[in-house]
């Protein structure tokens, strides 16, 4: 197989200094809440205190010279925010689904004045009954989304089972806690809008702005400013703030700026989705699964929004790595009176990869088999159907990757010596590579390479938000070319200078956009010396070996996936219940990596961010109200909580990607909690079944045992 | 808005205090968090504040007599450094919060702020510290005990300052000190223990138990600790069943967003038992600060 980057430099993967770390690390980096516009306003959003009311009255007080009210009235187009499911209204109309939910805008120049007026504004509602909880909703059968799909004859092999084990497995809410809070800000220079924010996705904004403002395309453009950090959270919200500020710009003819402080922030922004999973196993007479029936059950949130592409990568990743012959699996998405939930890294594979990983976890307790070897006897191979019936296109290096995690972990040591209270879990997973199903083949992403004399420009639209996008796409580029870093430059992100590659969502960037950027770059190389000024476009086609059928889920949903491994090591505190992670050996196949220490970085990132969803990251929703609501009592890790972590690659070359990279930046997060989980049963003896694992549940778990 | 009074001596502080209903501010660290109306906004203040963080006089900590003086506007970082102040307390500051609000929170602070979760509490209980509260006119000193009469409830009148913290300077042999967080940093505590004794052959001639956020006020109770003086070491071991029940109805913890109280009670009372059963004659066999 001849893959792409065999023409240039091998030594793709070494490091280089990241372009974007000298301006962050001076303090010189421009965030939004930094810019100033002549002339400009604040905006204060007056929200719903009500978790599902009729508004029965608003009642305004005086409002000064040189301030305005914004609402639904004021929206020249349509009032809803164009996403997947278009039903968030851009503010509330005769009703509110949620605490939180935005009513209407106070927009002035003094923002202590804004928020003297918010406090005046009385509003009356008429409160009606809520359903909070997933149970709740489930009994009320209140369904945005329910999916569905199978594989051969699970009836069949549920009727011919050995044995059949049902269990049940639950996580919960997750806040991003970006280090930069959302804000947006909107202004229009004579006909045209400008919209400039902390964002992963300018043509979504774009796109939803067309819609609520009604403005022709040409007369709208979104600019992204330094964005500090973002996992899925501001993939659909900036939609819904970007179009806010631009309704108030349009009213008032002013600039408008509206930044969150966190507590407005965690109050009002999407989290990760709560989820449910009941398995129920079919075992053959050698104790393999041979049929799995999988229901998956996601808290929406009040609005369905882009809940329906989150569950679907939840059930399409239900099986792992896996191959399970006969299959029936069902996703719901619920609504209840709660903060929408949204993309959050890893986008609703994290829930059911723990689910899965937990689920053949316990069965082999319970048979007194070893996990491990449990796993490992259904792994998927080169060639396996996968569980919507595509191939594993890809070769499988998962026996290596396991390997490489005991060994360097020493896992069979401890699990033999291992004291009581302490514990040691492997968790094998893996990441489906770019969007979803026809995903890609709809968006078509678009780039472009120009050449300026002995400079390059790339022009896309994935955006740097910390993950070190600006430097990889930019590295592939010069290194095909053989130009230094220096010159290859990436285009100011703004929609009305680049072109629509996609969003920067789904561990899409690297592999797709940098893969087209790499192609560009080939062929920008043959024709080098065509001229000093001239430009190469490419456009994505989905490789031809990929099939898909949205109607009946069946066939490829990813065109590639990147596989790993994960051993962690915890401690408890025989007393308190303290959980101590003190290691994490992670083995990735992310394809070739393109920068070590940037994808490390993310390596590392992603396995806190997952420890902390496993551990201390508890967030409840009692009666619509998120009970830890600020980062006094919603805590993620510190350094302190840091386990040690070990990061190897395994090399595996991709035919599609840049130099043969695949996904990375969401893999991390999916494979540690249930690493962590089951280091936790081994240290219990105990099986865990719900995420986060607060010393609070095992006190009771370690009870009952 | 409110204004600010920035005075230079006590005396002009206090004569400030006479003269106006002032919020005091020594470092703030609560003080903001709990009037914050929105980042880069004032906070919300209805009456003038006095900054008295500043204050020298109140910045100094000396062992004399027998007595421990730790000044009320020393920082938390003040006395980490600071000679004089003993180790167990300053085990217990270096668990508070971060570095950069240690460079900014006080002493005199965390005890005026009476929060149930104040963690330098339970080390002032234990050691039977006294307060000093001045006015321009008057001062009294009262027990840390009596000071507090509830969550965010004490005695201190509106023209009084706390002025001087004083401890008397007991060492103890044993000294175990468990602050339970949500996390291993930065974290405000879910429930803490603290347990001094000092045993001599092997009987036990002092001991000392106190615990923060488990009930309205920290939880101590001398009683209790006078049944077991005079006692062997090896009496108490066997008897730390018994005599962790009688803290039974003292700990009081509520559910919150940081913990339950089902999980409070439990893990007060095993820690209590724990560090009775392992009480032993000979230090440094287990029982020391961890």
């Amino acid at each position: 197989m001849q893959f792409r980057g065999q023409s240039v430099k091998e030594n793709i993967g070494t490091s280089i200094l990241r372009v974007d770390s000298r301006k962050k690390i001076r303090g010189e980096a421009e965030y939004i809440a930094d810019w100033k516009f002549d002339g400009m306003l604040y905006a204060k959003t007056v929200r719903s205190s009500k978790a599902k009311a009729a508004i029965i009255s608003i009642t305004l007080p005086e409002i000064p010279e040189g301030y305005a009210v914004i609402d639904h009235r004021d929206v020249p187009g349509v009032n809803r925010m164009r996403t997947v499911v278009s039903d968030h209204p851009i503010f509330a109309e005769k009703d509110v689904q949620y605490i939180g939910q935005p009513i209407l805008l106070v927009v002035g120049p003094d923002r202590e004045t804004l928020y003297d007026l918010a406090a005046q504004i009385d509003i009356q509602y008429r409160e009606e009954p809520a359903l909070f909880t997933l149970e709740e909703a489930e009994a009320h059968s209140r369904v945005f989304t329910d999916y569905h799909y199978k594989k051969a004859d699970p009836e069949k092999y549920f009727h011919k089972a050995e044995r059949i084990i049902e269990d049940t497995f639950s996580t919960g809410y997750q806040e991003h806690v970006y280090l930069e809070p959302q804000g947006m800000a909107a202004e229009f220079k004579g006909d045209t809008l400008f919209v400039y924010g902390s964002m992963q996705c300018p043509f979504y904004v774009k796109h939803a702005l067309i819609e609520t403002l009604a403005m022709p395309e040409d007369n709208v453009r979104v600019v992204q400013t330094v964005t500090g950090g973002a996992f899925g959270g501001k993939e659909e919200f900036p939609s819904l703030n970007g179009c806010q500020v631009a309704v108030a710009a349009h009213k008032t003819r002013r600039p408008v700026v509206m930044i969150y402080d966190r507590a407005e922030d965690i109050l009002c922004s999407t989290k990760r989705h709560p989820a449910k999973i009941r398995y129920k196993a079919a075992l053959d007479k050698n104790d393999t699964v041979v049929a799995l029936d999988i229901d998956v059950l996601l808290n929406a949130g009040a609005y369905n929004g882009l809940s329906p592409v989150v569950l679907q990568r939840a059930i399409f990743s239900a099986t792992n790595v896996y191959n399970i012959e006969h299959l029936n699996v069902r996703g719901r998405n619920f609504m209840t009176n709660t903060v929408p939930s949204g993309a959050y890294r890893g986008f609703g594979a994290p829930q059911t990869i723990f689910g899965i990983e937990m689920l053949f976890h316990t069965i082999a307790l319970k048979l007194g088999l070893d996990p491990l070897e449990y796993k490992m006897r259904h792994l998927l191979k080169q060639g396996d159907p996968t569980c919507t019936g595509g191939r594993v296109h890809e070769t499988v290096k998962m026996p290596e990757i396991i390997q490489a995690a005991v060994e360097r972990s020493g896992y069979y040591d401890k699990l033999r010596t291992n004291k009581k209270f302490q514990g040691i879990g492997i968790a094998l997973f893996l990441h489906g590579c770019g969007f979803t199903g026809k995903g890609e083949s709809q968006i078509r992403g678009k780039i472009v390479l120009q050449k300026c004399r002995d400079r390059v420009i790339l022009k896309v639209s994935s955006v740097e938000m910390g993950q070190g996008a600006e430097t990889v796409l930019r590295k592939i580029v010069a290194n095909t070319l053989d130009l230094p870093i220096a010159n290859v430059l990436c285009e100011k992100i703004d929609t009305g200078l680049i072109p629509d590659s996609g969003p920067t969502v789904a561990s899409r960037t690297t592999m797709i956009v940098g893969g087209l950027l790499h192609d560009a770059a080939l062929e920008m190389r043959a024709r080098w010396d065509e001229g000093t000024q001239f430009e190469v476009s490419k456009i994505y086609e989905h490789p031809d070996y990929l099939s898909w059928d949205d109607e009946t889920f069946r066939g490829d949903a990813y065109p590639v996936h990147s596989w790993g491994a994960n051993v962690a090591e915890v401690e408890i505190d025989p007393v308190s219940y303290e959980l101590t992670v003190k290691r994490i050996t992670a083995v990735y196949d992310v394809g070739v990596p393109i920068d070590e220490r940037a994808l490390i970085g993310q390596m590392q990132g992603g396995i806190v961010q997952g420890v902390g969803w496993a551990t201390v990251e508890l967030m409840e929703s009692e009666g619509g109200k998120l009970k830890q609501g600020n980062l006094t009592d919603y805590k993620i890790p510190t350094s302190m909580d840091v386990p040690d972590i070990a990061c190897y690659f395994i090399s595996n070359p991709y035919e599609f990607g840049p130099f043969g990279a695949k996904c990375a930046g969401e893999l991390p997060f999916v494979g540690a909690p249930p690493a962590v989980a089951a280091a936790v049963s081994n240290a219990m003896g105990c099986a865990i079944r719900d995420l986060p694992i607060t010393p609070e549940k095992l006190m009771e778990t370690g009870h009952d045992h | 808005m409110v204004n600010g009074f920035r005075p230079r001596t006590l005396r002009e502080a206090l004569q400030i205090l006479s003269a106006n209903n002032c919020t005091v501010m020594a470092g703030g660290t609560d003080l903001m968090v709990q009037r914050a109306r929105g980042f880069s906004i004032r906070p919300d203040f209805d009456r003038p504040l006095v900054f008295i963080e500043p204050l020298e006089e109140l910045k100094h900590s000396v062992r004399e007599n027998g007595t421990l003086h730790l000044g009320p506007c020393m920082t938390l970082s003040d006395l980490l450094r600071h000679p004089a102040v003993p180790d167990p307390l300053k085990e217990i500051i270096g668990m508070m919060a971060s570095p950069p609000t240690r460079n900014m929170a006080t002493l005199g602070g965390n005890i005026c702020n009476a929060s149930p979760a104040g963690d330098t509490l339970p080390w002032l209980y234990a050691m039977n510290a006294k307060l000093k509260l001045q006015s321009a006119e008057k001062e009294r000193i009262v027990a840390i005990e009596d000071f507090i009469t509830g969550p965010k409830k004490t005695i201190l009148q509106s023209d009084e300052l706390l002025t001087g913290i004083l401890v008397p300077d007991t060492r103890f042999h044993l000294n175990r000190y468990r602050k339970l967080g949500q996390r291993k940093g930065m974290s405000l505590t879910k429930a803490s223990f603290l347990g001094m004794a000092e045993i001599s052959g092997n009987t036990v001639t002092d001991i000392r138990i106190a615990l923060g956020s488990v009930a309205p006020r920290i939880v101590r109770a001398a009683e209790i600790e006078r049944s077991m003086l005079g006692r062997y070491v090896g009496d108490i071991n066997a008897a730390a069943a018994v005599i962790t029940e009688r803290y039974q109805p003292l700990i009081t913890p509520i559910d919150d967003a940081r913990s339950t109280a089902m999980y409070r009670k439990k893990v007060s009372l095993d820690l209590i038992r724990q560090f009775l059963e392992t009480l032993s004659g000979s230090p440094g066999t287990g029982t020391k600060s961890e």
